[in-house]
């Protein structure tokens, strides 16, 4: 095995320009449509009373939750010993810093009132599961940001461990809080389930991973830098396996849902009657977003690196189509005033919400995945976070 | 909205750490001298131009001094008060119950035509000093910026708009050397 | 009407010509409101009544019961309503994305086929959901169980839309003018029925209790002798949604 050589990006570049500008450009973007958004007060989105959370937090869950899964290929090897995913350790921690960031982006931005970040970050009422996910985002970002230096800065190697674990625990807690926001909102059957936050960390882990894989060969390619199988077909692998648990959790959680008699109406709903949401649930996210990536990763495709990356797409998409499923769909089904009755009003009771993403939410939740992109760009070329060459003779701890 | 309180804060800070030391300045009054300290330097009546309603001889609860510093405060106070608390009037039977309503109330000013002006309006009460020194007013984002009724059951100003020829004969907008006549203690604080 | 003599008459005597004005302006507004009650009317009690300078405490829990087998056009209610409040004044909205703070809810039994309306409102929990999920203490609950957003602190993140299980609550989705002097609202924060707090802490019945022709009493659940614990005591009353334990201070005859 070759001696690993971490190697800044070359920041003097066309490719790099062009880059850091497409990114920056999108998170401009984004940024430009909140502030159309808030300008205008959200009557210009599709959200109203009844889908109070609208895109913006389908992208913004999406990228929290895949912040936690991200940090995984680190955990896996300072906590869980595994040498095959050192040299990958350093990137995974600063993108798991980065999709943190680009997700809060996000969520501060589609506020009503994002002019008071200050009273958000001053005024803390405990008791709410919204305030310790402030808290639990501000934190992993401090944590992951010493474990990383523990990484990069040599004498500090020997806490690497210590720092991986408290990382690897905070992610855990910081993933169950995600979950937990909707967990505990009794009132609506979507998402008064205790299953919610575990399935939160198996899909932080398959989202995280997936957005991980691309990430790593688009810039390996574009760096040219070497990537050799060894390390590619075993993210591969553990990403299939993590596909797979989704799928299982999904079958689970609808399946113990459909026996409770609480939560069998949204459970139908969900997965017979619900329109969009019954064909994003089916073809987007079980189809595209599992199966075929599920066939393309231990298919005969399974070595092709265009298939690959398509798999880890598919993925990203069918999370998407998942999440959309679970925040939209999950509030567009009616609550119910009066159980078994039929309720009516001009309040929209008893009827289900319409929804329509409006351009500026599309826009402004695609301007928290350029604000990760432009982060990463930026910090791959700023600090070493890159091995130089991950050909297998670096990467294989087996080879010669 | 939100950007431009972002930009009003970094023109404030530069004056911070100067004027920090003397006093617990509210950021509002922070703002205020921050605004007139930069016109200081253009004395010459070319800066920008303050416009204060002619005020119909009464005071507020503090003398106009005080209530120029502190009126962030005690709104803050009170808003407290009343919302949270649920206390509407003042326990010691001070003279005024604190509520924005009131302050709006006393403060109206009516246009030429006799209606009341509007927060869109340079010539509002609080418009004419907020816009001058640069600091954005969130309260009528929520608030009710004119009287409901006729308002003048207790008249600060006279409701009849902008008028300074009791003040600087002949002209309908201050220089930053009326101010300096006006209100002396805004001026020597930051010196 | 029930207002407090005493501290109106504190305030004539011992203050200066200009607080008597203010006064008079006050309380003057009460006065005449008190001239409009119909006699014999259903009024809350005074026992525990407090002076407006003093503090909400948690010795009163305000309430309301609506009797829903009164023929009663609900939609007086709305209107009363949407008047105090200003309610309406939204031009851009759709709307799905415009604000009611009290509703005509249409409840009927399939199988049976038997249908009642109720209004429907902020319910003033107990536990209130909305108080515990809102992340700056934005959403909170007086003393006295009076629930309310304090627009101050609001960041609008609308979790609290999302907790409660009564849809009472709205988002402000357009830039507001023309407001009512007594209830302040604006875009990007959440709303939802206050009780009409300016009247309560003024001697007054909430708006949609004057509108209702005696269909909905307004009164202190703490208090055992007041007209709304003693019918509930003797009558009973039943809460929407009670399953969920959250306790709330509307409560219902005829559901
Ligand atoms: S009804 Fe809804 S808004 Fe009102 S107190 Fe209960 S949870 Fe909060
Ligand atoms: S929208 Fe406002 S009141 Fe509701 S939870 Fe958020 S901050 Fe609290």
């Amino acid at each position: 095995m070759k001696k690993l050589h971490f190697l800044e990006v070359e920041g003097n570049t066309k490719g790099f320009f062009t880059f850091l500008g497409l990114f920056g450009l999108i998170s401009l973007i984004g940024i430009l449509s909140a502030y159309y958004m808030e300008h205008n007060g959200h009557w210009v989105t599709g959200m109203n009373n009844q889908i109070i959370w609208g895109t913006p937090h389908v992208f913004a869950i999406f990228l929290i939750v895949a912040a936690s899964g991200a940090l995984n290929i680190a955990s896996i090897s300072s906590v869980f010993s595994k040498t095959a995913y050192k040299p990958l350790s350093r990137l995974s921690g600063i993108m798991a810093i980065s999709l943190l960031s680009g997700g809060l982006v996000v969520l501060l931005l589609d506020l009503g009132r994002p002019d008071r970040l200050i009273v958000a970050m001053t005024q803390f009422n405990l008791v709410s599961i919204f305030t310790w996910n402030i808290l639990l985002y501000t934190g992993f970002m401090g944590i992951v940001g010493v474990y990383l230096w523990t990484m990069m800065d040599r004498p500090y190697n020997k806490l690497t461990k210590k720092a991986g674990m408290a990382a690897f625990i905070w992610r855990l807690i910081l993933t169950t809080g995600t979950g937990s926001i909707f967990g505990f909102l009794v009132a609506r059957e979507a998402y008064d389930s205790a299953l919610l936050a575990p399935m939160f960390i198996i899909m932080s882990f398959s989202f995280g991973l997936a957005f991980f894989l691309l990430f790593l060969m688009g810039s390996y390619k574009y760096t040219q830098r070497e990537l050799g199988d060894y390390i590619v077909s075993r993210l591969k692998n553990l990403l299939g396996v993590f596909v797979a648990a989704v799928l299982y959790f999904v079958l689970v959680y609808h399946l113990t849902n459909l026996y409770s008699a609480d939560h069998r109406d949204i459970t139908v709903f969900i997965l017979t009657g619900g329109g969009i949401y019954t064909f994003l649930f089916w073809v987007v996210q079980i189809a595209l977003g599992s199966l075929v990536p599920l066939f393309l990763l231990y298919g005969p495709t399974g070595k092709n690196r265009a298939m690959i990356a398509l798999a880890a797409a598919l993925i990203i998409l069918g999370g998407m189509a998942q999440l959309y499923v679970i925040i939209i769909g999950g509030q567009a089904f009616p609550m119910s005033l009066f159980p078994g009755m039929e309720v009516s009003s001009s309040f929209y009771d008893g009827v289900i919400a319409s929804y329509a993403p409006s351009l500026p939410e599309i826009l402004l939740g695609l301007g928290g995945v350029g604000v990760t992109l432009l982060l990463m760009t930026v910090a791959i070329a700023a600090l070493k976070f890159m091995p130089a060459s991950l050909a297998d003779e670096v990467a294989d701890p087996h080879s010669k | 909205m939100w950007l431009h309180l972002n930009f009003n804060f970094g023109f404030n800070s530069s004056f911070v750490s100067k004027s920090l030391k003397k006093l617990p300045l509210t950021v509002a009054g922070l703002a205020f001298i921050a605004g007139i300290n930069t016109v200081n330097a253009n004395q010459d009546g070319l800066g920008p131009k303050i416009t204060i309603p002619e005020s119909s001889g009464e005071s507020c609860i503090l003398p106009s001094a005080e209530m120029r510093r502190q009126h962030p405060d005690l709104l803050k106070h009170d808003r407290i008060q009343t919302l949270r608390e649920g206390v509407r009037a003042k326990a010691d039977g001070g003279k005024l119950d604190g509520s924005l309503k009131q302050c709006v109330n006393c403060h109206a000013i009516k246009d030429a035509s006799s209606k009341f002006v509007r927060i869109d309006n340079d010539q509002h009460f609080c418009v004419s000093c907020h816009k001058y020194a640069a600091v954005s007013i969130d309260c009528f984002q929520c608030h009710r910026d004119i009287p409901e009724g006729d308002g003048e059951f207790h008249a600060l100003t006279n409701h009849k708009g902008i008028n300074y020829s009791n003040i600087v004969p002949g002209t309908s907008s201050l220089t930053i050397k009326d101010m300096a006549n006006i209100a002396p203690e805004v001026i020597s604080d930051d010196n | 009407m029930t207002i407090n003599i005493e501290n109106e008459k504190k305030g004539a005597m011992t203050t200066t010509n200009v607080e008597s004005s203010r006064r008079n302006f006050i309380f003057g507004s009460v006065a005449a409101a008190g001239l409009t009650v119909a006699p014999g009317m259903m009024l809350y009690q005074t026992a525990n009544a407090r002076s407006q300078s003093e503090k909400a405490t948690s010795k009163v829990r305000w309430g309301m019961l609506v009797d829903t087998t009164k023929d009663v056009d609900w939609n007086k209610c709305v209107d009363a309503c949407n008047n105090e409040h200003g309610l309406g004044n939204e031009h851009k909205s759709r709307d799905d994305q415009k604000t009611q703070y009290i509703r005509v809810v249409d409840v009927k039994n399939k199988g049976t086929g038997y249908s009642i309306s109720l209004p429907v409102m902020c319910q003033h929990c107990e536990k209130p959901p909305c108080v515990d999920v809102c992340p700056t203490g934005a959403s909170m609950k007086r003393p006295d169980g009076i629930v309310l957003v304090d627009r101050h602190r609001c960041i609008g993140c609308r979790y609290c839309m999302m907790a409660c299980p009564y849809k009472a609550r709205s988002f402000v989705h357009e830039v507001l003018s023309d407001q009512k002097e007594n209830t302040p609202r604006g875009k990007g924060c959440v709303e939802s029925c206050n009780m009409c707090v300016n009247r309560i802490d003024n001697g007054q019945e909430p708006a949609c209790v004057e509108a209702s022709d005696g269909a909905i009493i307004f009164g202190d659940l703490n208090n055992p002798e007041s007209p709304i614990s003693k019918i509930l005591a003797k009558h009973g009353g039943k809460q929407i949604r009670a399953d969920l334990k959250l306790n709330p201070g509307v409560h219902y005859q005829g559901i």
